[in-house]
């Protein structure tokens, strides 16, 4: 019972571009205008109803604040695969035994002070350089975070540069002293709190009398606090999420 | 509290469950933790339940609550509408999501990180069955995705990664193709919300139409993957068959229905809806015959089972694309619409039984091949089940699912061929329920005994007859018993309540209008010859599928290649196709 | 013009990359580039009806539309999720068989079961 050929791939895969990019024509090629009704109105009336200059951050913090949360919640799930996924190859990799070539490789860039064999890839100068310039892109990582309203940057951007910070703090530690934000037990608490935060806050506004996702705060002084809230929760959710998958996949997870 | 907010507790209870579920990994293992991984399970999957009895007089009224999120600007917001379609859908996922995760409490992958992206998993499903609105559509279908990614590997079976791996790749390049039809929309409209975007479609001039035709097949096409219709179906029976067991339940039964439930939204508002109601109606009837061949060819028990969703989901699609292509505002197009989700409903209640029941007797035997295993009931005992809970359990999933009176497969497969008498879709429907019951008969093989009773299978090692079975323990049969009797319950609940079901969809789904969908007359002596002709047919097809011949040619489509890139090609020529079919049919 | 028939081109490439190729990790690669074309392709349209970026400051030009910009944070976040999760599969995938390429990869799971 030999195996039966299907088509040659090389037609297969041929057949399947041409077939998409006849379909797409149309959609890559059209000539109407863009329409300009979302944005007219978003000049006009964006700033008075959600309290923020820049109108990016008042689409996704404010009129489509949904998406966000869903948004929020495919990092999350993504994070928790990631991490099961990683932990079952770990737990395969240290069953393999020291001499396998794959373990050589995982390790060399490790962060366990003990497996790191060979400084090859991680070099001096690489943990002084990112030693001392994790605090600093942190610094700037919640500066972005919180201005998002009034000028380009928010929870999300805010969050990547924030994760980063972490890495840099991971990988610059000389003579295993560990800054407590590569942990993984404290990188995870701060992802899960920030998520019931973040759930807390969308439901918040029921009870404030605005209804689903209302902004609790639009009678008050500054409405746009709701949006700086909202950006904290999603920095720091994002910020911890992707600096997690990070640590996890250079191999230092504990 | 007004409705507004009441509604949405049905996407937020499940993840504020989610939440706790995920605080209660951070505490150490221990009673603490189960009892909060419990209360998240409770608040998710318990209190929704509650929720939506509470909106049953508002949607059994006709009524719907429709708004925008945060009660922001109609044109930037995102609008959403909870109707009876929506509470319909919602009801079943809870009862499927309820009794899978109970199962899992024996059987599974058990863990906090589990519940909690399982309950993300029912929160999808109800946010995507309620927007109106484009992106957030998009946005719930990858929360769906990711969470079926992430939930099928949980089975620690070499072949569930790969089978997760390839739904991925086609599930999220068919995403960013998605992406491209909302573009389409947004460059004609300006609107994201399906009225917006069926007001501006109105206004179009001549030349933009094709735009609008080709960004409508995008869409659908993109969903059609997730449904699972032939000549998408490629990545089902692998994803399906070597996932968790309470996690195959939940994908048959409630992932592959929601998505299609959710276009008929689209297709109700937008122009060149009811010709892709037409051609997705054609297709489904075709999957369905096409589906129950190849089930009949599978030996692995499991595997078997997903292809018969394949096939049960294109009754589904039929009967749903031909409501669509009628029009649901019309009395036949409702009754149409009726059978459609009681037939996804039902389906749920006894695919998600068999997946259980089979699910049990796989793990307890060790062995899925349904050409080797036999004595399942011997082997049920000996693990401790003095009453053959499970094998009844089976039964009636298989007689639900062959369509006997008097259980609930018997009253959907009715109330779908009364209403589409006559047409093509009728006959390809008919000749696949000859199908089910031939394979039914084939996996019901699985149970019968061998004649060498008393010797046990040497992996058990205990002796029969014992009464303190640390076998009952290990196995976790309390909460798989307690999940497959729920459902075999309700099977024969659906079936004898018939009349009374039917009646309460019908007012529901006519949205309180004029157009009241027309019961069919269940037990004539029509519909019983008609069934007792189907079950003979199966039995005939049965013995010719095991002769010789049968064998040799069940062999061949068992064995046929089957590659990654088919699942692509497919795609593409389907999107092409259908955007031909539409284009034609404008012209 | 030009740049959308460059752009269409970008996506049929990556398209190919996730059909075509037998590495998984190139099939990642080509996932990415399909999203990172589509993702252009909003931004760059939706700039077409203005010259200044979306941040109100007084004494202001027309400014681009924000709602495309929106959106595609939304979808390049999403992106980047799925390519994780697909890196870790393709990462467990090659600890059970020891290959990236997805024919060896489906016969050596055949072959286990």
């Amino acid at each position: 019972m030999g195996k039966r050929k299907a088509w040659s791939p090389t037609l297969q895969a041929c057949l399947a571009i041409g077939a998409m990019g006849v379909v797409l024509l149309p959609v890559f090629l059209s000539q109407t205008p863009w329409p300009t009704v979302a944005r007219d109105y978003l000049m006009q009336y964006g700033q008075d109803e959600s309290g923020a200059r820049n109108l990016v951050s008042a689409i996704y913090l404010g009129y489509r604040a949904f998406d966000t949360l869903g948004e929020t919640i495919v990092l999350l799930v993504a994070v928790i695969g990631t991490m099961g996924l990683l932990s079952r190859v770990e737990s395969l990799v240290n069953t393999v035994g020291d001499d396998d070539n794959t373990i050589q490789t995982v390790s060399a860039f490790s962060l366990r002070g003990d497996k790191r064999s060979s400084h090859v890839l991680r070099t001096h100068l690489l943990e002084v350089v990112t030693g001392k310039i994790g605090p600093i892109v942190l610094l700037f990582g919640f500066y972005v975070m919180l201005y998002g309203h009034l000028s380009p940057g928010g929870g999300f951007q805010g969050g990547v540069i924030i994760a980063s910070g972490i890495v840099f703090l991971a990988l610059g530690n000389q003579q295993d002293n560990t800054s407590a934000l590569s942990k993984s037990s404290i990188l995870g608490g701060i992802e899960s709190v920030s998520f019931l935060l973040f759930i807390i806050v969308a439901m918040s506004g029921i009870f404030f009398g605005k209804g689903f996702f209302g902004n609790p705060l639009a009678d008050s002084a500054y409405p746009v606090g709701f949006i700086v809230l909202l950006n904290s929760i999603i920095g720091l959710k994002v910020g911890a999420s992707i600096g997690f998958m990070c640590i996890a996949m250079m191999g230092g997870h504990d | 509290m007004r409705p507004e907010d009441i509604v949405f507790a049905t996407v937020m209870l499940p993840l504020l469950g989610a939440a706790l579920a995920f605080c209660a990994k951070l505490l150490p293992k221990g009673r603490v933790a189960s009892v909060v991984e419990y209360t998240g399970a409770l608040v998710g999957l318990g209190l929704p339940p509650l929720v939506l009895i509470l909106l049953f007089p508002v949607v059994f009224s006709g009524q719907s609550v429709s708004g925008v999120v945060g009660q922001w600007f109609v044109g930037i917001g995102i609008t959403f509408r909870f109707d009876a379609l929506a509470w319909l859908v919602n009801i079943l996922g809870f009862t499927i999501g309820t009794a899978a995760w109970v199962y899992s409490l024996g059987a599974g992958p058990k863990g906090p990180a589990f519940t909690g992206v399982f309950l993300i998993q029912t929160a999808a499903l109800c946010a995507t069955i309620m927007t109106t609105d484009l992106f957030n559509l998009f946005v719930c279908l990858e929360i769906m995705g990711i969470t079926s990614y992430v939930l099928i590997p949980t089975s620690r079976k070499a072949g569930a990664t790969l089978a997760s791996f390839s739904y991925l790749m086609v599930s999220a390049s068919a995403m960013v193709f998605f992406l491209l039809g909302t573009y389409g929309f947004y460059r004609l409209t300006g609107a994201l919300s399906y009225e917006g975007i069926s007001n501006g479609l109105q206004a179009i001039s001549s030349s933009d139409t094709v735009l609008s035709i080709v960004s409508l097949a995008l869409l659908v096409s993109a969903i059609a993957i997730r449904v699972a219709v032939m000549p998408l179906y490629g990545w089902l029976p692998d994803a399906h068959a070597l996932a968790p067991h309470a996690v195959s339940a939940v994908l048959s039964g409630v992932l592959i229905k929601t998505p299609l439930f959710a276009l008929s939204r689209i297709l109700f508002l937008f122009p060149a809806g009811m010709q892709v109601g037409e051609l997705m109606g054609i297709a489904g009837g075709v999957t369905a015959v096409l589906g129950v061949v190849i089930a009949l060819s599978q030996e692995d028990a499991k595997r078997l089972l997903a292809y018969h969703s394949i096939s049960q989901i294109g009754y589904v699609v039929a009967a749903w694309g031909m409501a669509i292509s009628i029009g649901v505002d019309s009395p036949a197009g409702t009754s149409l619409m009726v059978a459609a989700f009681l037939h996804a409903f039902y389906h749920a209640l006894f695919k998600g039984l068999l997946f259980l029941s089979i699910g049990t007797t796989v793990d307890v035997a060790k062995e899925r091949n349904v050409y080797i295993l036999r004595d399942s009931i011997g082997k049920l005992r000996a693990a401790g089940e003095r009453i053959p809970v499970t094998f009844m359990c089976f039964v009636i999933g298989a007689l639900a699912i062959s369509a006997t009176p008097p259980l609930n497969g018997f009253v959907s497969k009715t109330a779908i061929t009364y209403a589409m008498k006559g047409s093509l879709h009728y006959y390809l429907l008919s000749a696949a329920a000859v199908g089910t019951v031939a394979s039914f008969i084939k996996l019901s093989r699985i149970y019968w005994p061998t004649g060498k009773r008393g010797r046990l299978h040497p992996e058990l090692g205990i002796l029969p007859g014992s009464s303190a079975n640390p076998q009952t323990k290990a196995y976790g049969l309390v909460a798989r018993l307690t999940a497959q009797s729920v459902l075999a319950v309700l099977c024969i609940a659906g079936g004898l309540a018939a009349p009374h079901i039917l009646t309460i969809i019908g007012t529901l789904m006519s949205r309180g209008g004029t157009n009241i969908a027309v019961p069919p007359i269940l037990y004539s002596t029509d519909n019983l010859l008609k069934t007792g002709v189907t079950t003979l047919g199966g039995i005939l097809l049965f013995f010719v599928a095991t002769s010789k011949i049968g064998s040799r040619v069940l062999h061949t489509i068992r064995t046929r290649p089957r590659s990654f890139q088919g699942l692509f090609v497919s795609f593409s020529l389907g999107t092409a196709v259908l955007a031909a079919f539409l284009v034609v049919g404008k012209i | 013009m030009v740049e959308r028939a460059l752009l269409l081109c970008l996506l049929l490439i990556g398209f190919w990359g996730v059909v075509a190729k037998k590495n998984i990790i190139k099939k990642i690669f080509g996932l990415n580039i399909l999203n990172a074309a589509a993702v252009m392709l909003f931004i760059l349209e939706g700039n077409r009806i203005g010259s200044e970026a979306p941040i109100l400051e007084s004494g202001l030009a027309q400014v681009v539309d924000p709602i495309p910009q929106a959106l595609m944070l939304t979808a390049i976040v999403i992106g980047v999720c799925v390519t994780a999760l697909a890196l870790a599969l393709a990462v467990h995938l090659y600890q059970i068989t020891g290959s990236f390429d997805i024919e060896t990869i489906r016969e050596r799971i055949q072959d286990e079961t």
